[in-house]
């Protein structure tokens, strides 16, 4: 145990005592920490850990956990290096922590959905990924649901349509928006409130695309899950695919080749790299700058053909597979990968002199959608976001996976958490993602690329930083198949932010916020 | 301070486009060519994701960067379903977005096309007869063309829209 670690041990010494602590610490394949609270000391529990600076960023449901057969609660907390999991028993009722820390509402509401699980004390109990027109007492990921088609109702009262929160004052007029969309984007419900031209609230309504996604992978191989992986979020399928892989080899104990790490950390930058060049696009179509946008998409065009030229898909999928990769990158490719790298970090920075220099681009840039520092840790932002508002986290730093412990990225951090910062900081992580890609392949070894792994039961926790944050995934295999796979991808949380970002902005510069932040709805929405 | 005249008089200078692709060039001509004889010059097109992955979406947004440009052979994505020809539906149709899915489906003026954008739009993929969808985009309303894929190429969804074009033509 690394003294890191012990800060989470070190916290469950103080709210349990020692000798309570014995029996009921465990640690994890991934090395996470879990510790079964009794229904008295999980109040005293929650309340130290907010105490000691400790981040709800994950709270989740399973059924028929260790001898429960009821709903247990993981509460996933974290603090710099260490990951402590709180496992806390229910009978279908919980007290909501919701009051102390904001990011456990969606939570609650997500478990509600799921299981069932009564929130006593949350100060909203509207139901989250379970819209309207689903039956009353449905929960689909109760074990004795069987997943098959159900029936829902073809139409909606208006006196029973979801419930926004009531904003009213001298002057307050609504804009609903969506969940169709003018261009072409994921589907989303905005309710803004507005005074004049300003935002004075915002309220998102998402998980329109619900399409139970943790449900489809349950019963099945573990192989046979990487299309469900991959099919989260379109473009952070690497990320999702080497979070899930990643579980089942900690699980397996299966030792996963060098070479195989180098190249999904390859994957990982590229797709980042690819990313943040559409977002940076996208944010100059919305401030009406396409002489900048297009060298942004050009680029981007080429890395997509690149990815296929590199894997036969645009969005390198059908790589990343259950102790490895599914297939190699020879020598030559990797060598013309090198002469790409080149060609894009030259052709970006091009882009970036004409962007930077735009004085019209700055202004609408500048001061636009402040992420304020001091709600990082109460909603658990992360990614580019936070490290734009002067957050320090990096899953590929805080808890370095695979070879990003040698080939650590720069660390970014930016304060002013605006539009700007978001812009400059994604900069900077292709310039990195770029640098690291060449430094990697300079050193790549020879040999395997994959070991077969031999499945086993039991249950991990892993995060990895995708090109939007930090992603969590929680697999639990039993009888050789998937009982319960948990994503929680970075833009779950970091939808929250921007109900907070755009207050006091202008309707006109959503766009433009919405895309900086560059947020996944299918990663929401499952 | 510049001189006026001098913008006026110099030399123009317009860039090359980066990469002449010869297969966008030859599909988007006949595109060009079907939609001046069905369509009166332009084909406008309202895009539906039901429950995608998103990855559909980034292929059909690419049709537009400056490599396909695809607004060159009469193809615009319009903002409302009520300026639009076709509809081109990605994703496996789920219980959240049907309703919406359906009102968008009726804003649109006939003649209409509808135009399935991936595997999930096809057939469900998938999430086919699971508890959070209705299946392919067929099940709320009828489809004239499927473009299978996951997700398809922006070449592979030209073609498919250069097939549209011809099966209009002949009704």
């Amino acid at each position: 145990m690394t003294p890191e670690q012990d800060i989470g041990t070190r916290a469950a010494q103080e709210f349990l005592g020692a000798a309570a602590l014995a029996d009921r610490l465990s640690t994890g394949p991934n090395n996470e920490q879990y510790v079964l609270v009794e229904e008295t000391e999980f109040e005293n529990a929650v309340a130290h850990l907010a105490a000691n600076k400790f981040v709800l960023i994950g709270l989740f449901c399973c059924e028929g956990f260790a001898r429960n057969a009821a709903q247990t609660l993981f509460y996933v907390f974290e603090r710099r290096t260490s990951i402590l999991v709180l496992v806390r028993n229910t009978g279908g009722k919980a007290t909501s922590i919701a009051c102390i820390y904001p990011s456990a509402s969606w939570f609650e509401r997500e478990c509600r959905d799921g299981f069932g699980v009564a929130f006593e004390g949350a100060f909203d109990t509207r139901r989250l990924f379970l819209h309207e027109t689903y039956p009353e007492g449905f929960h689909p990921l109760k074990k004795s649901f069987k997943n098959a088609s159900v029936v829902t109702r073809a139409t909606v009262d208006p006196a029973e349509e979801y419930p926004f929160r009531p904003v009213s004052g001298e002057g307050v007029y609504q804009v609903p928006v969506g969940p169709v969309h003018a261009g072409i984007i994921e589907p989303g419900h905005f309710r803004f409130s507005v005074i004049g031209e300003t935002i004075f609230n915002l309220e998102c309504r998402m998980f329109y695309k619900h399409r139970g996604i943790e449900k489809l992978a349950e019963g099945k191989q573990p192989g046979d899950c990487l299309k469900i992986a991959e099919a989260v979020s379109g473009d952070e399928s690497v990320a999702n695919a080497t979070a899930f892989c990643m579980a089942v080899e900690k699980i397996s104990q299966t030792p996963v080749p060098e070479r195989a790490w180098y190249l999904r950390t390859i994957l990982l930058e590229l797709e980042r790299v690819c990313s943040h060049l559409g977002d940076q696009a996208g944010m100059l179509v919305d401030v009406a700058f396409p002489l900048g946008a297009n060298q942004f998409s050009v680029l981007r065009e080429e890395c997509f053909r690149e990815h296929d030229r590199l894997t036969g898909s645009r969005f390198l999928r059908g790589m990343v597979s259950p102790g490895g990769l599914s297939r190699d990158i020879a020598k030559p490719d990797l060598d013309e990968l090198v002469a790409f790298v080149h060609r894009v970090r030259k052709g970006y920075k091009v882009g970036l002199k004409i962007v930077l220099s735009t004085a019209s681009v700055i202004d609408r840039f500048a001061t636009t959608g402040v992420i304020r520092p001091a709600l990082l840790r109460p909603l658990n932002i992360s990614g580019p976001s936070a490290r734009a508002s002067g957050g320090k986290v990096d899953v590929r730093l805080n808890h370095p996976y695979g070879i990003y412990g040698q080939f650590a990225p720069k660390p970014q951090r930016l304060r002013d958490g605006d539009v700007l910062s978001r812009f400059t900081v994604k900069a900077s992580e292709i310039m990195d993602s770029l640098d690291l890609i060449e430094r990697l392949i300079a050193e790549i070894p020879e040999g395997d690329i994959s070991t077969t792994p031999v499945i086993k039961d039991g249950y991990t926790l892993v995060l990895v930083e995708s090109a939007r944050g930090q992603n969590l995934c929680w697999v639990w295999i039993k009888g050789g198949v998937i009982e319960r796979y948990k994503v929680r991808t970075a833009s779950f949380c970091n939808w929250l932010a921007i109900e907070h970002a755009v207050q006091g902005n202008i309707v006109p510069d959503f766009p433009v916020i919405n895309k900086s932040l560059n947020l996944s709805y299918a990663g929401t929405d499952l | 301070m510049v001189n006026a005249l001098t913008c006026l008089l110099k030399k123009k200078v317009t860039e090359e486009t980066p990469v002449r692709d010869e297969e966008v060039e030859a599909i988007g001509r006949a595109i060009k060519t079907e939609i001046d004889a069905v369509f009166g010059r332009s084909l406008a097109i309202r895009e539906l994701d039901t429950g995608s992955d998103n990855a559909a979406e980034i292929e059909i947004n690419n049709l537009s960067n400056p490599l396909y440009d695809v607004e060159r052979f009469g193809i615009t994505f319009v903002a409302s379903p009520r300026h639009a020809d076709v509809l081109l539906v990605t994703g496996a149709v789920t219980h959240n977005m049907a309703i919406a899915a359906k009102k968008t489906y009726d804003a649109m003026p006939s003649p209409k096309f509808v135009v399935a954008v991936g595997d999930d739009a096809c057939t469900g993929g998938i999430f086919a007869g699971t508890y959070a969808v209705l299946g392919g985009a067929e099940k709320i309303f009828p489809v004239d063309m499927k473009i299978p894929g996951n997700p398809p190429t922006p070449l592979q969804i030209l073609a498919g829209l250069l097939a549209l074009m011809k099966k209009a033509r002949m009704q």
